[in-house]
Protein backbone atom coordinates (compact mmCIF):
# COMPACT_ATOMS: atom_id res chain seq x y z
CA UNK A 1 0.00 0.00 0.00
CA UNK A 2 0.97 3.55 -0.91
CA UNK A 3 2.50 5.69 1.85
CA UNK A 4 -0.40 8.15 2.44
CA UNK A 5 2.59 11.35 2.62
CA UNK A 6 3.68 10.42 -0.44
CA UNK A 7 0.45 10.70 -2.43
CA UNK A 8 -0.52 13.70 -1.05
CA UNK A 9 3.23 15.28 -1.96
CA UNK A 10 2.51 14.07 -5.48
CA UNK A 11 -0.63 15.61 -5.26
CA UNK A 12 0.41 18.57 -4.22
CA UNK A 13 3.26 18.55 -7.06
CA UNK A 14 1.35 17.90 -9.89
CA UNK A 15 -1.25 20.95 -8.89
CA UNK A 16 1.73 23.29 -8.11
CA UNK A 17 3.12 22.10 -12.17
CA UNK A 18 -0.13 22.22 -13.97
CA UNK A 19 -0.73 25.17 -12.14
CA UNK A 20 2.31 26.64 -13.66
CA UNK A 21 1.37 25.68 -17.05
CA UNK A 22 -1.89 27.26 -16.90
CA UNK A 23 -0.13 30.26 -16.60
CA UNK A 24 -0.76 31.55 -13.39
CA UNK A 25 1.74 33.28 -10.79
CA UNK A 26 2.96 30.32 -8.83
CA UNK A 27 5.88 30.01 -10.36
CA UNK A 28 7.12 33.28 -10.10
CA UNK A 29 6.13 33.48 -6.31
CA UNK A 30 7.78 30.59 -5.78
CA UNK A 31 11.38 31.81 -7.74
CA UNK A 32 10.73 35.36 -7.25
CA UNK A 33 11.48 37.35 -3.98
CA UNK A 34 8.92 39.76 -3.48
CA UNK A 35 10.93 42.28 -0.95
CA UNK A 36 13.93 42.13 -3.72
CA UNK A 37 10.90 42.85 -7.12
CA UNK A 38 9.38 45.91 -4.68
CA UNK A 39 12.58 47.62 -5.17
CA UNK A 40 12.85 46.35 -8.97
CA UNK A 41 9.31 47.84 -9.42
CA UNK A 42 10.52 51.48 -7.59
CA UNK A 43 13.56 51.31 -9.63
CA UNK A 44 12.12 50.67 -13.15
CA UNK A 45 8.42 51.06 -13.09
CA UNK A 46 6.77 53.22 -10.25
CA UNK A 47 7.66 56.34 -12.41
CA UNK A 48 4.84 55.39 -15.02
CA UNK A 49 2.43 52.82 -12.24
CA UNK A 50 1.17 52.81 -8.87
CA UNK A 51 0.77 49.67 -6.79
CA UNK A 52 -2.11 51.06 -5.35
CA UNK A 53 -5.69 49.63 -6.71
CA UNK A 54 -7.28 52.74 -8.78
CA UNK A 55 -4.35 54.60 -9.35
CA UNK A 56 -3.34 55.26 -12.93
CA UNK A 57 -0.46 57.24 -13.95
CA UNK A 58 1.29 57.53 -16.97
CA UNK A 59 0.48 54.10 -16.66
CA UNK A 60 -2.68 52.19 -15.60
CA UNK A 61 -2.30 50.96 -12.15
CA UNK A 62 -0.60 47.30 -11.43
CA UNK A 63 -2.83 46.13 -9.07
CA UNK A 64 -3.95 42.54 -9.66
CA UNK A 65 -2.15 42.84 -12.97
CA UNK A 66 -1.38 39.20 -12.69
CA UNK A 67 -4.52 37.48 -14.42
CA UNK A 68 -5.74 40.47 -15.69
CA UNK A 69 -7.00 41.07 -18.92
CA UNK A 70 -4.73 43.43 -21.19
CA UNK A 71 -6.55 46.69 -21.90
CA UNK A 72 -9.32 46.29 -19.54
CA UNK A 73 -9.24 48.85 -16.78
CA UNK A 74 -12.16 51.15 -17.74
CA UNK A 75 -10.94 54.81 -16.64
CA UNK A 76 -7.06 54.23 -18.54
CA UNK A 77 -6.54 55.22 -22.16
CA UNK A 78 -5.01 51.94 -23.88
CA UNK A 79 -3.43 52.23 -27.59
CA UNK A 80 -5.05 50.33 -29.97
CA UNK A 81 -2.34 47.69 -29.88
CA UNK A 82 -2.92 47.38 -26.24
CA UNK A 83 -6.44 46.72 -26.84
CA UNK A 84 -6.28 44.88 -29.60
CA UNK A 85 -3.49 41.98 -28.23
CA UNK A 86 -6.18 39.61 -26.63
CA UNK A 87 -3.31 39.00 -23.75
CA UNK A 88 -4.09 38.52 -20.60
CA UNK A 89 -1.14 39.06 -18.00
CA UNK A 90 0.10 35.64 -16.66
CA UNK A 91 3.95 34.84 -15.31
CA UNK A 92 4.48 34.20 -18.73
CA UNK A 93 3.72 37.02 -21.03
CA UNK A 94 4.38 39.64 -18.50
CA UNK A 95 7.97 38.46 -18.46
CA UNK A 96 7.82 38.40 -22.28
CA UNK A 97 6.53 41.87 -22.28
CA UNK A 98 9.01 43.66 -19.11
CA UNK A 99 11.96 41.99 -21.46
CA UNK A 100 10.73 43.53 -24.49
CA UNK A 101 7.12 45.61 -24.56
CA UNK A 102 7.42 46.31 -28.12
CA UNK A 103 8.32 42.40 -29.15
CA UNK A 104 5.14 41.98 -27.46
CA UNK A 105 2.95 44.58 -28.24
CA UNK A 106 3.95 46.22 -31.48
CA UNK A 107 2.80 50.61 -31.63
CA UNK A 108 2.08 49.62 -27.71
CA UNK A 109 3.02 52.96 -26.24
CA UNK A 110 4.54 52.14 -23.31
CA UNK A 111 8.18 53.65 -23.43
CA UNK A 112 10.21 51.22 -21.81
CA UNK A 113 13.02 49.30 -23.43
CA UNK A 114 13.18 46.36 -21.63
CA UNK A 115 14.76 44.49 -18.48
CA UNK A 116 17.68 41.90 -19.57
CA UNK A 117 17.96 40.50 -15.76
CA UNK A 118 15.72 37.12 -15.80
CA UNK A 119 15.81 37.31 -12.17
CA UNK A 120 14.72 40.88 -11.41
CA UNK A 121 11.91 40.13 -13.72
CA UNK A 122 11.06 36.99 -11.33
CA UNK A 123 11.06 39.07 -8.43
CA UNK A 124 9.39 42.02 -10.37
CA UNK A 125 6.55 39.22 -11.10
CA UNK A 126 6.58 37.87 -7.79
CA UNK A 127 5.98 41.48 -6.29
CA UNK A 128 3.28 42.28 -9.19
CA UNK A 129 1.98 39.04 -7.50
CA UNK A 130 1.32 39.83 -4.33
CA UNK A 131 -0.64 42.93 -5.47
CA UNK A 132 -3.85 41.90 -4.50
CA UNK B 1 27.45 90.76 -15.72
CA UNK B 2 26.11 90.47 -12.29
CA UNK B 3 24.53 86.80 -10.83
CA UNK B 4 21.00 86.47 -11.26
CA UNK B 5 20.70 86.50 -7.63
CA UNK B 6 22.23 89.69 -6.74
CA UNK B 7 21.33 93.10 -6.23
CA UNK B 8 23.99 95.65 -5.43
CA UNK B 9 24.25 98.24 -7.90
CA UNK B 10 27.99 98.37 -7.73
CA UNK B 11 29.02 98.54 -11.29
CA UNK B 12 29.49 101.10 -14.31
CA UNK B 13 29.56 99.05 -17.68
CA UNK B 14 26.15 99.27 -19.01
CA UNK B 15 25.57 95.53 -19.88
CA UNK B 16 26.16 94.55 -16.33
CA UNK B 17 23.69 96.96 -15.07
CA UNK B 18 21.38 95.81 -17.14
CA UNK B 19 22.45 92.48 -16.03
CA UNK B 20 21.45 93.24 -12.23
CA UNK B 21 18.12 94.53 -12.98
CA UNK B 22 16.98 91.72 -15.27
CA UNK B 23 18.64 88.85 -13.04
CA UNK B 24 16.18 90.34 -10.18
CA UNK B 25 13.98 87.52 -9.64
CA UNK B 26 15.25 83.72 -9.08
CA UNK B 27 14.72 80.91 -11.35
CA UNK B 28 12.08 78.56 -9.54
CA UNK B 29 10.13 76.17 -11.10
CA UNK B 30 7.96 73.35 -9.94
CA UNK B 31 4.95 73.07 -11.55
CA UNK B 32 1.60 70.82 -10.48
CA UNK B 33 0.13 71.18 -14.01
CA UNK B 34 2.56 69.14 -15.52
CA UNK B 35 1.42 66.38 -12.57
CA UNK B 36 -2.03 66.74 -13.34
CA UNK B 37 -1.55 66.36 -16.99
CA UNK B 38 1.04 63.32 -16.65
CA UNK B 39 -0.95 61.71 -13.93
CA UNK B 40 3.02 61.74 -12.14
CA UNK B 41 4.46 62.70 -9.09
CA UNK B 42 6.56 65.52 -8.82
CA UNK B 43 9.00 62.93 -7.88
CA UNK B 44 9.13 61.20 -10.86
CA UNK B 45 10.18 64.64 -13.11
CA UNK B 46 12.05 66.48 -10.14
CA UNK B 47 15.23 65.08 -7.67
CA UNK B 48 13.73 65.77 -3.75
CA UNK B 49 10.07 65.61 -5.41
CA UNK B 50 10.08 69.51 -6.04
CA UNK B 51 11.68 71.22 -9.19
CA UNK B 52 13.41 72.52 -11.06
CA UNK B 53 16.30 69.68 -11.38
CA UNK B 54 15.02 66.87 -13.26
CA UNK B 55 15.33 63.27 -13.31
CA UNK B 56 16.14 61.35 -16.82
CA UNK B 57 11.90 60.78 -16.54
CA UNK B 58 11.85 64.99 -16.82
CA UNK B 59 14.67 65.19 -18.94
CA UNK B 60 12.65 63.45 -21.23
CA UNK B 61 9.47 64.84 -20.66
CA UNK B 62 10.59 68.56 -21.33
CA UNK B 63 12.42 67.55 -24.38
CA UNK B 64 9.08 66.13 -25.55
CA UNK B 65 7.93 69.58 -25.57
CA UNK B 66 5.89 69.21 -21.99
CA UNK B 67 3.20 66.94 -24.13
CA UNK B 68 3.36 63.89 -22.50
CA UNK B 69 -0.25 63.19 -20.80
CA UNK B 70 -1.94 60.41 -19.30
CA UNK B 71 -4.16 60.40 -22.28
CA UNK B 72 -6.96 61.99 -20.68
CA UNK B 73 -8.73 64.97 -21.68
CA UNK B 74 -9.53 68.47 -19.57
CA UNK B 75 -6.30 68.78 -18.07
CA UNK B 76 -5.79 72.77 -17.66
CA UNK B 77 -2.35 73.98 -18.47
CA UNK B 78 -2.56 76.44 -15.70
CA UNK B 79 0.25 76.91 -12.20
CA UNK B 80 0.93 79.26 -9.38
CA UNK B 81 3.87 79.63 -7.42
CA UNK B 82 4.67 81.54 -4.43
CA UNK B 83 8.21 82.04 -2.86
CA UNK B 84 9.11 83.96 -0.19
CA UNK B 85 11.92 84.34 2.85
CA UNK B 86 13.67 86.07 5.19
CA UNK B 87 17.62 87.06 4.43
CA UNK B 88 20.41 87.78 7.09
CA UNK B 89 23.46 88.82 5.60
CA UNK B 90 26.92 88.85 7.42
CA UNK B 91 26.93 92.47 7.58
CA UNK B 92 24.30 95.75 6.92
CA UNK B 93 24.53 96.57 3.13
CA UNK B 94 26.14 99.56 2.81
CA UNK B 95 22.26 101.06 1.39
CA UNK B 96 18.59 99.00 1.56
CA UNK B 97 18.93 96.83 -1.41
CA UNK B 98 15.47 98.22 -2.90
CA UNK B 99 13.48 100.80 -1.85
CA UNK B 100 11.13 98.33 0.02
CA UNK B 101 13.75 96.65 2.47
CA UNK B 102 15.82 97.40 4.94
CA UNK B 103 20.21 97.20 5.19
CA UNK B 104 19.55 93.58 6.56
CA UNK B 105 17.24 91.22 7.84
CA UNK B 106 14.21 91.67 5.40
CA UNK B 107 11.43 89.38 5.06
CA UNK B 108 10.22 89.59 1.58
CA UNK B 109 7.76 87.43 -0.61
CA UNK B 110 10.44 87.14 -3.76
CA UNK B 111 8.10 85.97 -6.31
CA UNK B 112 4.62 85.59 -7.23
CA UNK B 113 4.17 83.65 -10.49
CA UNK B 114 1.59 82.16 -12.75
CA UNK B 115 2.05 80.08 -15.56
CA UNK B 116 0.80 78.41 -18.92
CA UNK B 117 2.21 75.16 -18.64
CA UNK B 118 2.11 72.01 -20.51
CA UNK B 119 0.36 70.41 -23.80
CA UNK B 120 -1.46 73.00 -25.78
CA UNK B 121 -2.14 70.48 -28.88
CA UNK B 122 -0.61 66.86 -29.30
CA UNK B 123 2.72 68.48 -30.37
CA UNK B 124 2.94 71.59 -29.08
CA UNK B 125 3.33 72.61 -25.61
CA UNK B 126 4.40 75.40 -23.33
CA UNK B 127 5.80 76.58 -20.19
CA UNK B 128 5.28 80.41 -19.87
CA UNK B 129 5.75 82.06 -16.70
CA UNK B 130 4.85 85.94 -15.57
CA UNK B 131 5.77 87.13 -12.37
CA UNK B 132 5.10 89.70 -10.14
CA UNK B 133 8.31 90.09 -7.89
CA UNK B 134 7.04 91.61 -4.93
CA UNK B 135 10.72 93.14 -3.94
CA UNK B 136 10.86 95.20 -6.31
CA UNK B 137 7.23 95.23 -6.37
CA UNK B 138 6.66 95.18 -10.59
CA UNK B 139 5.46 92.33 -13.09
CA UNK B 140 6.80 90.73 -15.94
CA UNK B 141 6.99 88.11 -18.29
CA UNK B 142 9.88 85.50 -16.72
CA UNK B 143 10.93 82.24 -18.50
CA UNK B 144 9.29 81.87 -21.34
CA UNK B 145 10.14 78.37 -23.85
CA UNK B 146 7.22 77.06 -26.19
CA UNK B 147 8.07 74.32 -28.36
CA UNK B 148 7.21 71.70 -30.69
CA UNK B 149 8.59 67.88 -30.69
CA UNK B 150 7.84 65.42 -33.10
CA UNK B 151 8.55 61.51 -32.34
CA UNK B 152 9.91 59.16 -35.02
CA UNK B 153 12.27 56.62 -35.78
CA UNK B 154 15.39 57.65 -37.18
CA UNK B 155 18.02 54.39 -37.60
CA UNK B 156 15.43 52.31 -36.12
CA UNK B 157 15.58 54.13 -32.55
CA UNK B 158 13.50 56.97 -30.78
CA UNK B 159 14.02 59.99 -31.89
CA UNK B 160 12.60 63.22 -30.83
CA UNK B 161 13.14 66.44 -33.22
CA UNK B 162 11.57 69.71 -32.27
CA UNK B 163 11.69 73.61 -32.00
CA UNK B 164 12.29 75.58 -29.37
CA UNK B 165 10.92 79.04 -28.63
CA UNK B 166 12.19 81.09 -26.01
CA UNK B 167 13.26 83.94 -24.08
CA UNK B 168 16.78 83.28 -22.55
CA UNK B 169 19.59 80.99 -24.04
CA UNK B 170 19.82 78.04 -22.16
CA UNK B 171 16.48 78.11 -21.00
CA UNK B 172 15.11 75.17 -23.06
CA UNK B 173 17.87 73.14 -21.94
CA UNK B 174 16.98 69.93 -20.32
CA UNK B 175 19.89 69.37 -17.92
CA UNK B 176 20.46 71.19 -14.77
CA UNK B 177 24.27 72.54 -15.22
CA UNK B 178 24.29 75.49 -17.27
CA UNK B 179 23.16 78.63 -15.32
CA UNK B 180 19.68 79.29 -16.19
CA UNK B 181 18.48 76.27 -14.79
CA UNK B 182 22.03 75.10 -12.32
CA UNK B 183 22.29 74.90 -8.50
CA UNK B 184 21.47 76.91 -6.52
CA UNK B 185 17.63 76.77 -7.93
CA UNK B 186 16.69 79.38 -5.62
CA UNK B 187 18.46 82.07 -3.71
CA UNK B 188 17.89 85.31 -1.85
CA UNK B 189 16.32 88.44 -3.62
CA UNK B 190 17.83 90.79 -0.91
CA UNK B 191 21.18 88.70 -0.19
CA UNK B 192 24.24 87.59 -1.97
CA UNK B 193 24.37 84.92 -4.76
CA UNK B 194 27.67 85.60 -6.30
CA UNK B 195 29.83 88.14 -7.49
CA UNK B 196 28.83 90.90 -9.91
CA UNK B 197 31.35 89.67 -12.48
CA UNK B 198 29.13 86.39 -14.69
CA UNK B 199 29.24 85.69 -18.07
CA UNK B 200 26.91 86.42 -20.73
CA UNK B 201 24.97 83.11 -20.45
CA UNK B 202 24.46 83.17 -17.21
CA UNK B 203 21.43 85.25 -17.28
CA UNK B 204 22.91 88.32 -20.02
CA UNK B 205 20.45 87.90 -21.91
CA UNK B 206 17.49 86.50 -19.67
CA UNK B 207 13.95 88.23 -20.67
CA UNK B 208 15.54 90.65 -22.94
CA UNK B 209 15.80 88.55 -26.38
CA UNK B 210 13.65 86.21 -28.21
CA UNK B 211 15.20 83.08 -30.29
CA UNK B 212 14.67 79.69 -32.02
CA UNK B 213 16.37 76.48 -31.96
CA UNK B 214 16.17 73.30 -33.50
CA UNK B 215 17.11 70.46 -30.96
CA UNK B 216 17.33 66.59 -31.83
CA UNK B 217 17.08 63.85 -29.34
CA UNK B 218 18.39 60.46 -30.83
CA UNK B 219 18.07 57.11 -28.93
CA UNK B 220 17.40 58.36 -25.69
CA UNK B 221 20.58 59.63 -25.52
CA UNK B 222 22.40 61.69 -27.65
CA UNK B 223 20.75 65.62 -27.73
CA UNK B 224 22.19 68.20 -29.82
CA UNK B 225 20.89 71.76 -30.93
CA UNK B 226 21.18 74.98 -32.25
CA UNK B 227 19.96 77.99 -32.75
CA UNK B 228 19.66 81.90 -32.49
CA UNK B 229 18.17 85.09 -30.97
CA UNK B 230 17.00 88.84 -32.04
CA UNK B 231 17.14 91.58 -28.87
CA UNK B 232 13.83 92.63 -28.54
CA UNK B 233 12.89 96.58 -29.20
CA UNK B 234 12.75 98.58 -26.00
CA UNK B 235 8.93 98.85 -26.83
CA UNK B 236 8.54 95.18 -26.43
CA UNK B 237 10.48 95.48 -23.42
CA UNK B 238 8.47 97.51 -21.88
CA UNK B 239 5.72 96.13 -22.67
CA UNK B 240 7.23 92.30 -21.39
CA UNK B 241 8.22 94.34 -18.29
CA UNK B 242 11.53 94.35 -18.15
CA UNK B 243 11.42 98.13 -18.72
CA UNK B 244 12.88 99.99 -21.59
CA UNK B 245 15.59 101.77 -19.51
CA UNK B 246 17.78 98.86 -19.17
CA UNK B 247 17.61 98.30 -22.85
CA UNK B 248 21.06 96.02 -23.57
CA UNK B 249 21.32 96.74 -27.01
CA UNK B 250 20.89 94.98 -30.48
CA UNK B 251 22.41 91.70 -31.03
CA UNK B 252 24.23 91.25 -33.99
CA UNK B 253 22.83 88.60 -36.58
CA UNK B 254 25.46 85.97 -36.13
CA UNK B 255 24.04 85.46 -32.98
CA UNK B 256 24.40 81.35 -32.27
CA UNK B 257 23.51 79.25 -29.41
CA UNK B 258 24.48 75.41 -29.30
CA UNK B 259 24.36 72.54 -27.47
CA UNK B 260 25.81 68.86 -27.91
CA UNK B 261 25.32 66.71 -24.69
CA UNK B 262 24.76 62.58 -24.32
CA UNK B 263 23.33 60.99 -22.09
CA UNK B 264 23.24 57.36 -20.27
CA UNK B 265 19.85 56.34 -18.20
CA UNK B 266 20.17 53.36 -16.26
CA UNK B 267 17.10 54.34 -14.58
CA UNK B 268 18.83 52.87 -11.44
CA UNK B 269 21.84 55.72 -12.08
CA UNK B 270 21.93 58.47 -14.68
CA UNK B 271 24.97 60.27 -16.67
CA UNK B 272 25.40 63.09 -18.62
CA UNK B 273 27.86 65.18 -20.62
CA UNK B 274 28.07 67.75 -22.72
CA UNK B 275 29.28 70.89 -24.17
CA UNK B 276 27.35 74.22 -25.33
CA UNK B 277 28.01 77.89 -26.34
CA UNK B 278 26.77 81.30 -27.01
CA UNK B 279 28.21 83.41 -29.64
CA UNK B 280 27.39 87.19 -29.82
CA UNK B 281 27.64 90.72 -30.19
CA UNK B 282 26.09 93.62 -28.63
CA UNK B 283 25.46 97.35 -30.34
CA UNK B 284 24.93 99.30 -27.10
CA UNK B 285 23.46 101.67 -29.25
CA UNK B 286 21.68 100.44 -31.59
CA UNK B 287 22.84 102.21 -34.68
CA UNK B 288 24.29 99.79 -37.33
CA UNK B 289 27.39 101.62 -37.45
CA UNK B 290 28.06 101.82 -34.02
CA UNK B 291 30.83 99.32 -32.09
CA UNK B 292 30.06 96.20 -30.69
CA UNK B 293 30.91 94.33 -27.62
CA UNK B 294 31.97 90.45 -29.00
CA UNK B 295 30.99 87.61 -26.58
CA UNK B 296 32.39 83.83 -27.53
CA UNK B 297 31.38 81.84 -24.33
CA UNK B 298 32.43 78.41 -24.68
CA UNK B 299 31.09 75.77 -21.50
CA UNK B 300 31.58 72.00 -20.63
CA UNK B 301 29.11 69.72 -18.11
CA UNK B 302 28.51 66.83 -16.55
CA UNK B 303 26.89 65.02 -14.12
CA UNK B 304 25.72 62.31 -12.40
CA UNK B 305 22.41 61.00 -10.17
CA UNK B 306 22.16 57.29 -7.99
CA UNK B 307 18.73 56.94 -8.32
CA UNK B 308 18.27 53.77 -6.99
CA UNK B 309 14.81 52.63 -5.59
CA UNK B 310 14.67 56.60 -4.95
CA UNK B 311 14.93 56.01 -1.53
CA UNK B 312 18.22 57.46 -1.78
CA UNK B 313 18.81 60.18 -4.38
CA UNK B 314 22.22 61.76 -4.82
CA UNK B 315 23.58 63.80 -7.29
CA UNK B 316 26.69 65.84 -8.93
CA UNK B 317 26.85 68.01 -11.04
CA UNK B 318 29.87 70.15 -12.75
CA UNK B 319 30.24 73.12 -14.97
CA UNK B 320 32.58 75.52 -16.47
CA UNK B 321 32.48 78.18 -18.29
CA UNK B 322 34.90 80.05 -20.39
CA UNK B 323 34.06 83.57 -22.23
CA UNK B 324 36.25 85.95 -24.41
CA UNK B 325 35.05 88.95 -24.90
CA UNK B 326 35.98 91.63 -27.36
CA UNK B 327 34.79 95.01 -26.15
CA UNK B 328 34.80 97.58 -28.94
CA UNK B 329 31.87 99.52 -27.97
CA UNK B 330 32.92 99.30 -23.79
CA UNK B 331 36.74 100.50 -25.50
CA UNK B 332 35.15 103.07 -27.07
CA UNK B 333 33.01 104.55 -24.38
CA UNK B 334 35.69 104.72 -21.64
CA UNK B 335 34.21 101.87 -20.17
CA UNK B 336 37.03 99.43 -20.57
CA UNK B 337 41.01 98.99 -20.27
CA UNK B 338 40.99 96.41 -22.63
CA UNK B 339 39.39 95.72 -25.68
CA UNK B 340 39.97 91.92 -24.86
CA UNK B 341 39.44 89.96 -22.02
CA UNK B 342 38.17 86.66 -20.36
CA UNK B 343 36.14 85.46 -17.53
CA UNK B 344 35.69 81.77 -16.15
CA UNK B 345 33.12 80.32 -14.26
CA UNK B 346 33.43 76.72 -12.33
CA UNK B 347 30.41 75.49 -10.62
CA UNK B 348 30.37 71.78 -8.62
CA UNK B 349 27.56 70.60 -6.29
CA UNK B 350 26.03 67.87 -5.23
CA UNK B 351 23.00 67.00 -3.21
CA UNK B 352 21.53 63.81 -1.24
CA UNK B 353 17.50 63.32 -0.79
CA UNK B 354 16.44 61.15 1.43
CA UNK B 355 12.79 59.53 0.98
CA UNK B 356 12.24 62.43 -1.76
CA UNK B 357 11.96 64.57 1.20
CA UNK B 358 14.76 65.59 3.46
CA UNK B 359 17.84 67.29 1.03
CA UNK B 360 21.32 68.18 2.29
CA UNK B 361 23.08 69.91 -0.94
CA UNK B 362 26.77 71.50 -1.11
CA UNK B 363 28.13 73.91 -3.55
CA UNK B 364 31.16 76.01 -4.75
CA UNK B 365 31.64 78.45 -6.73
CA UNK B 366 34.62 79.87 -8.45
CA UNK B 367 35.00 83.08 -11.15
CA UNK B 368 38.11 84.41 -12.40
CA UNK B 369 38.82 87.07 -14.99
CA UNK B 370 41.62 89.30 -16.04
CA UNK B 371 41.92 92.76 -14.14
CA UNK B 372 40.52 95.41 -16.35
CA UNK B 373 40.26 98.52 -13.77
CA UNK B 374 37.73 100.64 -15.89
CA UNK B 375 35.58 97.34 -16.81
CA UNK B 376 35.74 96.43 -12.90
CA UNK B 377 35.76 100.00 -11.67
CA UNK B 378 33.27 100.68 -8.43
CA UNK B 379 32.70 97.74 -6.18
CA UNK B 380 35.57 95.49 -7.26
CA UNK B 381 39.57 95.42 -5.91
CA UNK B 382 41.95 95.87 -8.01
CA UNK B 383 39.95 95.26 -11.32
CA UNK B 384 39.45 91.83 -10.38
CA UNK B 385 36.40 90.29 -11.13
CA UNK B 386 36.99 87.37 -9.23
CA UNK B 387 34.85 85.84 -6.44
CA UNK B 388 34.63 82.46 -4.76
CA UNK B 389 32.20 80.83 -2.17
CA UNK B 390 30.11 78.03 -1.12
CA UNK B 391 26.93 77.46 -1.22
CA UNK B 392 25.31 75.37 1.55
CA UNK B 393 21.66 73.91 1.64
CA UNK B 394 19.06 71.85 3.81
CA UNK B 395 15.25 71.17 3.11
CA UNK B 396 12.36 69.85 3.50
CA UNK B 397 10.09 68.55 0.71
CA UNK B 398 6.56 67.15 2.42
CA UNK B 399 4.82 66.68 -0.29
CA UNK B 400 5.17 65.65 -3.67
CA UNK B 401 5.12 62.30 -3.65
CA UNK B 402 2.69 59.84 -4.99
CA UNK B 403 0.64 59.40 -1.77
CA UNK B 404 1.55 63.32 -0.47
CA UNK B 405 -1.37 65.32 0.45
CA UNK B 406 -3.16 67.63 -2.36
CA UNK B 407 -1.44 65.32 -4.88
CA UNK B 408 -1.60 66.70 -7.72
CA UNK B 409 -2.51 70.06 -6.36
CA UNK B 410 -0.44 71.10 -4.40
CA UNK B 411 3.43 71.11 -3.40
CA UNK B 412 6.17 72.72 -0.81
CA UNK B 413 9.46 73.05 -0.18
CA UNK B 414 10.94 74.65 2.85
CA UNK B 415 14.94 75.24 3.17
CA UNK B 416 18.17 77.01 4.81
CA UNK B 417 20.61 78.50 2.68
CA UNK B 418 24.06 79.77 3.74
CA UNK B 419 26.11 81.28 0.81
CA UNK B 420 29.38 82.12 1.94
CA UNK B 421 31.64 84.24 -0.13
CA UNK B 422 36.18 83.44 0.50
CA UNK B 423 36.43 86.11 -2.01
CA UNK B 424 33.94 88.76 -3.51
CA UNK B 425 34.65 90.93 -6.10
CA UNK B 426 38.57 90.94 -6.54
CA UNK B 427 39.12 90.94 -2.73
CA UNK B 428 38.90 89.08 0.29
CA UNK B 429 38.71 92.06 2.25
CA UNK B 430 38.00 95.56 1.44
CA UNK B 431 36.78 94.83 -1.63
CA UNK B 432 35.10 98.06 -2.27
CA UNK B 433 36.93 100.38 -1.05
CA UNK B 434 35.06 101.20 2.11
CA UNK B 435 36.01 98.43 4.13
CA UNK B 436 33.78 95.61 3.43
CA UNK B 437 35.04 92.42 3.32
CA UNK B 438 33.64 89.33 1.20
CA UNK B 439 32.26 87.06 4.22
CA UNK B 440 30.09 90.62 5.21
CA UNK B 441 28.00 89.29 1.86
CA UNK B 442 27.35 85.55 3.48
CA UNK B 443 23.85 85.45 3.24
CA UNK B 444 21.66 83.38 5.28
CA UNK B 445 18.18 82.75 3.25
CA UNK B 446 15.28 80.69 4.79
CA UNK B 447 12.29 80.12 2.82
CA UNK B 448 9.03 78.76 1.93
CA UNK B 449 8.71 77.85 -1.80
CA UNK B 450 5.49 76.46 -2.69
CA UNK B 451 2.88 75.87 -6.23
CA UNK B 452 -0.22 74.87 -7.07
Amino acid sequence: MDNPMNSAAQLLLMLTFSVGLGGHSLPAKAAGDVARGADVFAQECAECHSPREGKNKKGPSSFGVVGRKAASLPDFVYSDAMKQSGIVWNAQKLDAYITSPRAVVPGGKMKYDGLDNAQERTDLIAYLSSLR
Amino acid sequence: MLSRLDRMPLVRAPLLALVLFAGLMPAAHALPAFARQTGQECAACHVGAYGPQLTPYGVAFKIGGYTDSNGQAGHVPLSAMLLGGFTHTGADQQDPPTAHTHRNDNFTVDEVSAFLAGKLTEQLGAFIQATYDGVEQRTALDHADVRFAHAMQLAGKDTVLGISVNNNPGVQDPFNTMPVWGFPYTGPAVGFGGGDAATLINGGLEHRVLGASAYAFWNNSLYGELGTYRALSPSVQSITGQGRGDDMGRLGGDTAYWRLAWMQDARKQAFQAGVFGLRTSIQPDRLSSGPRDHYDDLGVDASYQFLGTRKHVATVATSYIRERQTSDALFASGDAASRKVSLNEFRLNASYYYDQTWGLSAGRFLTVGKRDPLRYADGFANGSPNTSGYVLQADWTPWGKEDSWGAPWANLRLGVQYTMFDRFNGAKHNYDGNGRDASDNNTLFLFAWTSF
